[in-house]
C-alpha cells in the first residue's frame, strides 16, 4: 500500500487539462432540454463494449467524474438494456460479440437510440479488415449517430450527443 | 389405516381447538381422575393461558393432518405416534399438577422421537411420489448424490439421539425443579405453588433448573442443537408440528414459570429472557442464512421466532417488575401473538417445503430452481408464508413484531438505566433479525422456486397432491387472517395477559379496525394498509390501460447477452450467502480450503478446482464436544469399579454393610 501511495504522489497528475466547467456547464444544460423535450425527463444510456480497447471507456468514465457529472443533466448509466433508452456502442464489433451486441439491440424497449463512440466504432478503424472483426456497428444493428475521435473526450461525446438529439428531433 | 390415523387426528385437532377456544374466553374446569397416574392422580385444568395453547394446538393439528393424508399416502409408519403426539400436546397446557405433566410431556418427547427416527427404520418408500435424483446431481458436493436411503436412515437415527438426550436432559432439569417446588410448598399442585413464600435464593434455583428445562424444549440458543437436526429428520407434517407447536409448549412453560407459579419475578429473570430472546433471534437467522438444506433453513428461524417471543415475554416480565402493569400486558400480548402467528406462517413453510421435498427428492436448495413453473400452487403458498415470516404487511407477522417493537419501545418509561440498556439491546437485535430474515427469505424463495431448474430432479418436479394442497392453504388463510384481523385477536390476548400478570386493562382498539397502543403512542390498521396496497397495485393498471400503454412485447429472459443460458450459471445460494458469511465470520469461524489439480505438463492447464467454505457450529464446539468429552472421561473413570470380578463384588458388599454398621 506504501508502494502505491509513494507512486502516485511521486506521479502526480498526468490527465490532460479539462474542458472549462463554463463550456460544460451550457452544453449540458442545452442538452437537458433537448433530453426534456424529446423523452420527457431523463436520457438513460446502457454503454455496451463491442470490442473496444478501453480508450472509449475511459473517457465515458470520464463523464461521470465530479468534473463533468453528467447526471445533473438528466442523463444516466443504467445496468440493463432493459432500462435503456440509447445504446452508446464502443469499438469494432469482434465477431465473438456480434451476436451479443444484437441481442442487447433486440432487449432494449422502442423507442430507442444507438449513438457509435470511437473511430473503431465507424468503420472497425484500425482493426478494419482484419479477420476478427465482425465490421463496424452499423454492419451489425441500426445506428442513429456516430462520435468520431480516437478517443472522443468527455466534451466531444457531451456534443455528439446533443448533436443525436438535435438530429432525433428532425 | 394411515387415512384413519390421520383423519382421526384432523378431528382431535378439530376438538382441541373448539375447548381451546372455550378456555381462551373464559370458561374454567377441572377434571380429576386419582386412579389413572399415582402420586396425584390425573389432574387437568382449564385456564385462559392453557386454552391459548390447546387452541393453537388444534388449529395447527387440523390442516397438518390433512396435508398428512396426502403426504404419507400409503406408508403407515408413524400414524399412531403421530396420533400420540397430539393428544400428549394438547395435555401438556392442561396438566395440573407434577405427575401429569410429567407424563404428558414424557409422552410427547416419546412420541416425536418415535416421528424422528421413523426414516431410520426403513429406507425404502420415503419419498413416495420421488422421481429418482440420484445420478443427476454429478456436478453438486451434496450427500445426497448416492445412497440418499442410507444416507437419510443415518441423518435419522443421529438426529433422534441428539434430540433424545436433549429431550432427557431438558427433563431432568424441570423435574428437579418442580420436585424441589413440591417439597417446598407441600403440594404437587400447581395452583398452590403460586402462594406459597419461598426465599429469593430458593425461587431463583428454580427459576434457573425449570428455565433451562423449558428453553431446551423451546430451542432457545445455546440449548438449540437437537432443533436443526431433528426438524429435517422428520417428515414434514412432523416438522410443522414440531416447530410450530411443540417447541411452543417450551414457551408456554416459560410464561408460567416466569409470571405465575413463582413470580412476580425479580428484574434479572425478565434481563436472562430478554436477553437470551435476543441471542436467539439473531444467532438463529444468521445460522438460517448461510444454511442451504431448505428443511435446516426453517429450523434455524424456529430458533429465531421462539427469540422474537422470548424478547416480548422479557419485556413484559421487567414492565411486571416495574409496576408498568399495561404495558406488561402490551409485551405479553406481543408475545403470545407471536407465538400464534409463527405456528401458521412457520407450519405453512414446512408444509411447502415438504411438497418440494417429496416432490424432489432432495432437501438440498442448490439442486433445486424453476420449480414455480412446476409447482406452482406449492410456491405461491410458500411465498405467502415468506412474505409473512419477513413480517412484511399486511401478513401476521408483521402485526406481532410491530406489537413487539411498540413494547420495547416504550422501555422509555422504565425508570432504571441499566435495564434500559438491555431494551435498547433488544430494539437493535430485533431490528437487524428482521432485515436478516428478509434477506434468508429472498434467498430461499429465489433459490428453490425461481430461474432455471438445477437438477433433473427440480425439472421433473410435479405439484403437490389435492390434500396436501388443501392443508397449504388452511395455513395461508390462517396467516392472511391473523394479519387482518388483530382487533379481534389482541383483545382475547390481552385477557391471557391479564390472567397472568393480575393486570385488568383490557387491550386497545379504535375505530375501523385499528389497533391501539395504550397512551396514545402508536396505532396501526392492516386493513388500511392492506387496502392501500391493493390500490398500489391496481391504479397504475388502470391508468395504463385508459392511456392505452398497454403494449406488451414477449422476449427471453435478459442474459446479458449470452448465446448458451445454463442453470450453473445462475445465482446459488451459497453465493446468495456469501456477503453475509464475510461479514458475520466471527461468529460463524469458517474454514477456507482450496484445492486446484492441475494437469502435469503445465499448471495453467487446471483439471479441477474443489472449493470447500464450511462453517463451523459454534455451540457445538466450544460447548457440547468438551461437554460430552468430559463426561465420556468421567465415566470412563468410573467403570473401573464395574470390574465384572466377583470377587471384587464381594469386597464392595463388605464394604457397604461396614459402612452401614459404623453409619447406623
Amino acid at each position: 500500500m506504501l508502494r502505491q501511495l509513494r507512486a502516485a504522489l511521486g506521479v502526480g497528475v498526468v490527465t490532460e487539462p479539462p474542458a472549462p466547467a463554463s463550456e460544460i456547464e451550457a452544453l449540458g444544460v442545452t442538452l437537458r432540454g433537448e433530453i426534456a423535450r424529446l423523452f420527457g425527463r431523463s436520457l438513460h444510456i446502457r454503454q455496451v463494449d463491442a470490442g473496444s480497447c478501453n480508450g472509449c471507456e475511459i473517457e465515458i468514465s470520464g463523464l461521470t467524474g465530479p468534473h463533468y457529472d453528467l447526471e445533473r443533466f438528466g442523463l444516466h448509466f443504467v445496468a440493463s438494456p432493459r432500462h435503456a433508452d440509447c445504446l452508446l456502442v464502443t469499438g469494432p464489433v469482434t465477431r465473438n460479440m456480434a451476436e451479443a451486441l444484437r441481442r442487447t439491440w433486440e432487449a432494449t424497449p422502442d423507442p430507442k437510440l444507438v449513438i457509435a463512440v470511437g473511430d473503431c466504432s465507424r468503420d472497425g478503424g484500425i482493426f478494419a479488415g482484419s479477420y476478427a472483426i465482425a465490421g463496424g456497428v452499423a454492419d451489425v444493428i441500426p445506428v442513429d449517430a456516430v462520435i468520431l475521435g480516437c478517443p472522443p473526450s468527455p466534451k466531444a461525446l457531451l456534443a455528439g450527443l446533443l448533436d443525436a438529439m438535435g438530429r432525433l428531433r428532425q | 389405516m394411515s387415512r384413519v390415523a390421520y383423519s382421526v387426528a384432523a378431528a382431535l385437532g378439530a376438538l382441541a381447538a373448539m375447548i381451546g377456544i372455550s378456555g381462551l374466553l373464559g370458561d374454567t374446569w377441572v377434571v380429576t381422575v386419582p386412579w389413572a397416574v399415582p402420586l396425584g392422580g390425573l389432574q387437568l385444568s382449564m385456564d385462559r393461558l392453557a386454552g391459548f395453547f390447546v387452541a393453537l394446538i388444534g388449529f395447527a393439528t387440523i390442516p397438518v393432518s390433512l396435508y398428512a393424508i396426502g403426504y404419507a399416502g400409503d406408508d403407515r409408519r408413524g400414524a399412531l405416534p403421530y396420533v400420540g403426539f397430539v393428544i400428549a400436546m394438547c395435555a401438556v397446557p392442561l396438566a395440573a399438577n407434577v405427575m401429569t405433566f410429567a407424563v404428558a410431556w414424557e409422552l410427547m418427547a416419546l412420541a416425536s422421537y418415535l416421528l424422528v427416527v421413523q426414516k431410520a427404520t426403513n429406507g425404502t418408500a420415503t419419498h413416495p411420489g420421488a422421481p429418482a435424483a440420484d445420478g443427476s446431481e454429478s456436478h453438486d458436493a451434496s450427500p445426497h448424490a448416492g445412497g440418499r436411503h442410507a444416507h437419510d436412515a443415518a441423518e435419522a437415527t443421529g438426529a433422534a439421539w441428539t434430540y433424545a438426550v436433549m429431550a432427557h436432559a431438558g427433563f431432568v432439569c424441570l423435574l428437579a425443579g418442580m420436585l424441589l417446588l413440591s417439597a417446598w410448598s407441600g403440594s404437587t399442585r400447581f395452583a398452590d405453588w403460586r402462594d406459597t413464600e419461598l426465599t429469593p435464593l430458593a425461587r431463583d434455583a428454580v427459576f434457573v433448573l425449570l428455565a433451562l428445562g423449558f428453553a431446551s424444549k423451546a430451542g432457545v440458543i445455546p440449548l438449540h442443537v437437537w432443533l436443526p437436526l431433528a426438524h429435517p429428520a422428520a417428515p414434514s407434517h412432523v416438522s410443522a408440528l414440531m416447530s410450530g407447536v411443540m417447541i411452543k409448549l417450551g414457551v408456554y412453560g416459560l410464561f408460567r414459570v416466569s409470571l405465575e407459579w413463582i413470580g412476580p419475578a425479580p428484574a434479572w429473570w425478565g434481563v436472562a429472557i430478554l436477553v437470551a430472546g435476543t441471542i436467539s433471534a439473531v444467532v438463529g437467522v444468521l445460522y438460517a442464512l448461510v444454511e442451504h438444506d431448505l428443511k435446516r433453513l426453517l429450523a434455524f428461524h424456529s430458533i429465531e421466532n421462539v427469540g422474537i417471543i422470548l424478547i416480548g415475554l422479557g419485556a413484559g416480565v421487567l414492565f411486571l417488575e416495574s409496576g408498568l402493569g399495561t404495558l406488561a400486558v402490551l409485551g405479553i400480548a406481543a408475545a403470545l401473538y407471536h407465538t400464534a402467528n409463527h405456528a401458521a406462517f412457520k407450519g405453512l413453510l414446512f408444509l411447502g417445503a415438504g411438497a418440494v421435498v417429496r416432490s424432489t427428492g432432495t432437501r438440498n436448495m442448490e439442486v433445486m430452481g424453476g420449480l414455480v413453473k412446476r409447482m406452482p400452487w406449492t410456491a405461491a403458498m410458500f411465498l405467502l408464508g415468506a412474505v409473512a415470516i419477513s413480517a412484511l404487511p399486511p401478513l401476521n407477522g408483521f402485526v406481532s413484531e410491530w406489537l413487539t417493537f411498540q413494547a420495547l419501545l416504550q422501555s422509555l418509561q422504565v425508570p432504571h438505566t441499566g435495564i434500559g440498556l438491555v431494551f435498547v439491546g433488544g430494539m437493535a437485535g430485533l431490528a437487524l433479525t428482521g432485515g436478516l430474515a428478509m434477506a434468508c427469505f429472498v434467498k430461499a424463495f429465489g433459490v428453490t422456486f425461481l430461474a432455471l431448474p438445477r437438477s433433473e430432479a427440480a425439472r421433473s418436479a410435479v405439484e403437490a397432491p389435492g390434500w396436501m394442497r388443501l392443508g397449504m392453504a388452511l395455513l395461508a388463510f390462517a396467516c392472511v387472517a391473523l394479519g387482518l384481523g388483530p382487533t379481534i385477536v389482541v383483545p382475547v390476548l390481552g385477557l391471557v395477559a391479564g390472567d397472568l400478570t393480575g393486570e385488568v386493562t383490557p387491550l386497545w382498539f379504535g375505530d375501523w379496525l385499528r389497533l391501539d397502543v395504550p397512551g396514545d403512542f402508536a396505532s396501526l390498521s392492516t386493513f388500511a394498509i392492506a387496502i392501500a396496497l391493493l390500490v398500489a397495485g391496481i391504479v397504475p393498471l388502470v391508468v395504463l390501460r385508459a392511456r392505452g400503454l398497454t403494449r406488451r412485447r414477449v422476449y427471453e429472459t435478459w442474459g446479458c447477452g449470452r448465446l448458451l443460458q445454463t442453470s450453473r450459471m445462475q445465482y446459488t445460494a451459497t453465493a446468495f450467502a456469501s456477503p453475509f458469511r464475510r461479514i458475520f465470520d466471527f461468529l460463524y469461524q469458517p474454514a477456507h480450503a482450496l484445492h486446484v489439480e492441475a494437469h502435469p505438463e503445465s499448471r495453467f492447464f487446471v483439471d479441477a478446482i474443489r472449493y470447500v467454505h464450511e462453517t463451523r457450529a459454534v455451540a457445538e464446539d466450544w460447548l457440547y464436544h468438551p461437554l460430552s468429552q468430559a463426561l465420556h472421561d468421567v465415566t470412563e473413570r468410573i467403570r473401573g469399579v464395574q470390574s465384572g470380578s466377583t470377587n471384587v463384588y464381594l469386597v464392595y458388599i463388605l464394604a457397604a454393610l461396614v459402612l452401614m454398621l459404623v453409619l447406623g
